[in-house]
Parts: C-alpha cells; sequence; structure tokens
C-alpha cells in the first residue's frame, strides 16, 4: 500500500538558513554553503553532529560538492545524498528529507542547496531526436510565448504582467537575502533591456549563486534536542510530479502545477482559501499570473484584477512571493526551493519583520523545473 | 546552380509546402518529430510506431519576438506556436513577419534559404509563414 505524508509520523522544519543571493563572485561554493548550513544549525539550536543525513541539490556545479564542504563542519560520517532535478532542484532534496524524517528512518535531516552560474547543457539536447528550432526558444522565449498566449486569453496588456515585477521587486527590497534589493516602477521595469517577446530584463529572474538549509526533525528529534516546539513549522503536505501528455500541450506548465497543488490540497484537507503565504515559480512574471490562477487562489483569468487589488500583496488576501521571488530573491538553481521553504517557515513563525504577512499560518511553495517536473509543499504553524 | 539541400531532411521533406515528418501510434498518438523510442502517451514502441506526414498548416498558437539570443542564431528572429490541423503542436522560427503575430492566425509551411554547405551546396530550412491567399482555407 503506498502512503503520503498524511499517513507517516510528523515532520517539521527546525531551522533555516541563507547565503545571499548575489551575482557571479569568486566566493567559493564552500563558503557559500557552509555559511548557509551554520545559520541554520545556529537557528535551531542544535549541534552539527546531531544530523544523520544530508541532502545536498545542486544542478550546474560538478560532481560530488557535498562531503568537500560538509567534512569542514566536523566529518561526522552522516550519509551525503546529492541531487538534480533541474530548476525544482532543492525541492526534490526537501521532498526526500521530509520523506526520510517521516518513514522513521531518521530524526534530524539536512536539505541544502549551493551553486555557482555555469553553463548549461540539456540533456532534452541530446536525447538524438532532432527539432526544427528548439535552440532558438530559450526558457525566457518558452515564456515569452507563454505570456502572449496569456495576454490574448485574458485580455490582459503587457503592462498589467509586468505588475509582477513591480511587486516582486519591492518584496525583494525588504529581503537582505535576495539578489536585487530594490524597488522599481512599472516604467522602469517596461524601459529595461529588451529580452524576449514582453520581457525586459526585470521580468526575468536573475541567475546567480548562493546557498538555502532547512533541518527537519521528527517530533523524537525535537524533544530529544530540546528545540523549541513553537518554532517548529509542520510538512502537512509533499508532491512531487512530472509532466503528462495533456490535450493543450502548450499550457503543460500551468496544468502540470494545477495538478500537483490539487493533490498536495488533498494531502493536507485544505484549500487555497487556507493559504496565507506562497512562494511559487516567478522565473518570469507571466508564470505567477498562470500558477496563482492554476492553484485555485483565483478564478482562471483573474489574476491581473486580483494583483491590482493588492490580494498578492503582503498585507493581502493571501502573500505571493514575499521573500521576492524568483524575479527579486534570484534563482542560483539548486538553492531555490529551499530558500522558498525557509521564507515560508520565517513567515509561519512570525520573524519575517518588514516582510510579515499579518497572521500568517499555512503557506505553499511550489517550483517547476525543466523537463518538466513540478513539486509542492504545503507548511503550516502549530495552533 | 545546385539543386537546394534540405538542412534537416529527417524533419521535412520538400513539396510545397512541405510536410513535416512525424509519427502515429497504434493508441491514435500523434506527434512530431518522428522518433521510435516509445509513444509518450502509452509507452508502445516497435512497430506500435509508423511515420506520418503531417501537413505544414495550423493556426498560430503563441509567438515571440526574439531580442537576445545566446546561440549562433542572430538576434532579432520571431518564433511561433503552430498547433497543426493533423494535431501536434510544433514550436519554431517564423517567416514573413517581424512581429509576433496574432493567435489563430491561419500560418503554413515554407523553405527559405540559409547558410550554403561548405562545398557551396544552397541549402534551405523550414518556417511557418502567415498564409496567404489560397493558403487561408
Amino acid at each position: 500500500m503506498s502512503r503520503t505524508l498524511k499517513d507517516m509520523r510528523p515532520v517539521h522544519v527546525i531551522g533555516i538558513g541563507w547565503h545571499r543571493y548575489q551575482f557571479a563572485s569568486e566566493t567559493p561554493y564552500v563558503e557559500l554553503g557552509l555559511t548557509a548550513v551554520r545559520a541554520a544549525l545556529a537557528d535551531a539550536g542544535i549541534p552539527w553532529p546531531a544530523v544523520q543525513t544530508a541532502y545536498v541539490a545542486k544542478a550546474l556545479l560538478p560532481m560530488a560538492p557535498g562531503r568537500a564542504m560538509l567534512r569542514h563542519l566536523g566529518a561526522t560520517g552522516l550519509e551525503i545524498l546529492h541531487v538534480e532535478d533541474a530548476s525544482a532542484s532543492g525541492s526534490a532534496a526537501f521532498r526526500h528529507a521530509c520523506l526520510e524524517v517521516a518513514s522513521g528512518a531518521s530524526d534530524v535531516v539536512l536539505a541544502m542547496g549551493v551553486d555557482k552560474p555555469a553553463r548549461v547543457a540539456l540533456a532534452e539536447r541530446s536525447t538524438g531526436i532532432p527539432s526544427l528550432a528548439d535552440d532558438a526558444i530559450a526558457p525566457f522565449t518558452h515564456f515569452a510565448m507563454l505570456a502572449d498566449q496569456y495576454a490574448h486569453r485574458a485580455g490582459a496588456t503587457v503592462e498589467d504582467i509586468a505588475l509582477v515585477a513591480v511587486k516582486n521587486h519591492r518584496n525583494g527590497s525588504l529581503n537582505p537575502n535576495a539578489q536585487h534589493q530594490k524597488a522599481r516602477t512599472l516604467a522602469e521595469i517596461m524601459g529595461g533591456k529588451a529580452i524576449s517577446g514582453a520581457f525586459t530584463s526585470l521580468q526575468c529572474t536573475p541567475v546567480g549563486e548562493g546557498a538555502a538549509a532547512v533541518i527537519l526533525a521528527s517530533d523524537d528529534g525535537i524533544r530529544a534536542l530540546g528545540v523549541d516546539p513553537a518554532r517548529a513549522i509542520q510538512v502537512v503536505a509533499s508532491v512531487g510530479r512530472s509532466q503528462r501528455v495533456y490535450e493543450d500541450a502548450t499550457r503543460f506548465d500551468a496544468l502540470l502545477t494545477s495538478e500537483t497543488a490539487g493533490l498536495a490540497f488533498a494531502q493536507s484537507g485544505l484549500t487555497a482559501a487556507d493559504l496565507d503565504v506562497v512562494e511559487l515559480h516567478d522565473a518570469f512574471t507571466v508564470e505567477e499570473l498562470e500558477y496563482v490562477e492554476a492553484m485555485s487562489l483565483c478564478a482562471e483569468g483573474d489574476a491581473v484584477r486580483q494583483l491590482k487589488a493588492g490580494a498578492f500583496d503582503i498585507g493581502g488576501r493571501c502573500a505571493v512571493n514575499p521573500s521576492g521571488g524568483l524575479i527579486a530573491m534570484g534563482h542560483p538553481i539548486g538553492p531555490t526551493g529551499i530558500g522558498q521553504i525557509g521564507e515560508i517557515v520565517l513567515q509561519l513563525r512570525g520573524e519575517a519583520g518588514a516582510r510579515q504577512q499579518p497572521g500568517a499560518r499555512t503557506g505553499l511553495a511550489h517550483m517547476v523545473g525543466i523537463g518538466a517536473v513540478c513539486y509542492v509543499h504545503i507548511l503550516q504553524r502549530p495552533g | 546552380m545546385a539543386e537546394p539541400r534540405l538542412l534537416m531532411p529527417q524533419l521535412y521533406d520538400g513539396g510545397s509546402p512541405p510536410a513535416l515528418q512525424g509519427g502515429v501510434c497504434d493508441c491514435g498518438h500523434v506527434f512530431f518529430p518522428l522518433q521510435a523510442y516509445g509513444c509518450e502517451r502509452c509507452g508502445g514502441h516497435g512497430t506500435r510506431l509508423r511515420p506520418k506526414r503531417l501537413a505544414a498548416r495550423g493556426r498560430l498558437v503563441a509567438s515571440a519576438v526574439v531580442h537576445l539570443h545566446a546561440g549562433e542564431r542572430p538576434a532579432p528572429f520571431v518564433v511561433g506556436a503552430i498547433a497543426l490541423d493533423d494535431g501536434p503542436v510544433v514550436r519554431t522560427l517564423l517567416t514573413g513577419t517581424d512581429v509576433s503575430l496574432p493567435p489563430g492566425c491561419r500560418m503554413v509551411g515554407t523553405l527559405v534559404p540559409v547558410t550554403p554547405a561548405q562545398d557551396g551546396t544552397p541549402r534551405v530550412d523550414f518556417r511557418f509563414a502567415p498564409a496567404m491567399g489560397s493558403d487561408l482555407s
């Protein structure tokens, strides 16, 4: 019989940490990663030897960065596992760390992501199946075409779509771990460098470097280590899926999101109406509009109206990408999905400072990755 | 002048308009391009997969002018997604326009000259263009 997280023992996030996401620098990945892990250990108030397994998400670093980095915390002999799932690498690492704790195999597990920019070669281009011009359709062009489709379907203008970037850059300006920390006007965003279709540079995620880490624990682990249970945030749903054959092949990102989020809602017994905070994959502005509709935060075609009414602002009905999202916080790839979990934990603890969504109790993290793959996690604070 | 050579003859033929070399599975799934690994819908392989010529006619789903591109292709250029009348959605370069076109627009395949081969043989490659006149039907 197959089981989901809800059928297993509770799993909680007890520690979070980052190395700021930033433009490529000379800083070695070891320093990025250790900074995030040490911050997460300090946040949890636990010693490194308590960690039984480390899941290391990375998509761009060379083979096997894990032990070369983690040995500097003390080579305890813990299990080290590397995870790659394109943009969703961190989310995949987090999901499997959750399952390890929930299953009872371990009481304390680290999930971290670290990456530095590097030349990317996609395996989809080396399948041996030729293509007409796939080389001409970079991810920003794939989403530029989706923006064109969305604009016509929903009756939205290019300025309407760019409003997502205004909100997310504003949120990023309040986040000390964000790569972009500057609020931008709509005119600044529209006046930026033209990239593809309606997209200008500030509507596209910057791919830089950085690290994020979270520590997961069971109730037994929390008791044994004397962690404050009031700051522990439970993971109440974890789902990973990949693309199927859809009737409308062009909208696979949204259809896959809808299906994955639906399974996560079913697993947790919650609905979109219960969400106070959402961190979602806004590598390009239009994605946020597509995905808030796909996960039923609003009706199909209504995202722009809701965005303009402030529903997705910090302080609105549900804060969407309060961290700044991929557009402002950045997308160093391996860390991104882990960093989303960190932001939701901050929000649900009430520790998000200037970015705090008032009264936040339930949060959802969503990532898609090339393939396509999709992950959704739902977290909830006690009480 | 030598007869132009097709840049990717495994993907299309030299007809007017050219036909795309797709495939069909016994389960009914129609796909492009042709491949023998297995059907994405049902997993069928071997003799269950057969070649199927797909008419290069359809409706534009979306398009975008690419202003910045890291590959060898010089920007700007226009790309589009076309839902073929025969089923699959095909994404490729557009010709006959330097702006994006309204979704729903009728499109037809065409061959355009590209960089000649090293021995000087002229070459042509496949593009979609907005349909005109009798192609509009």
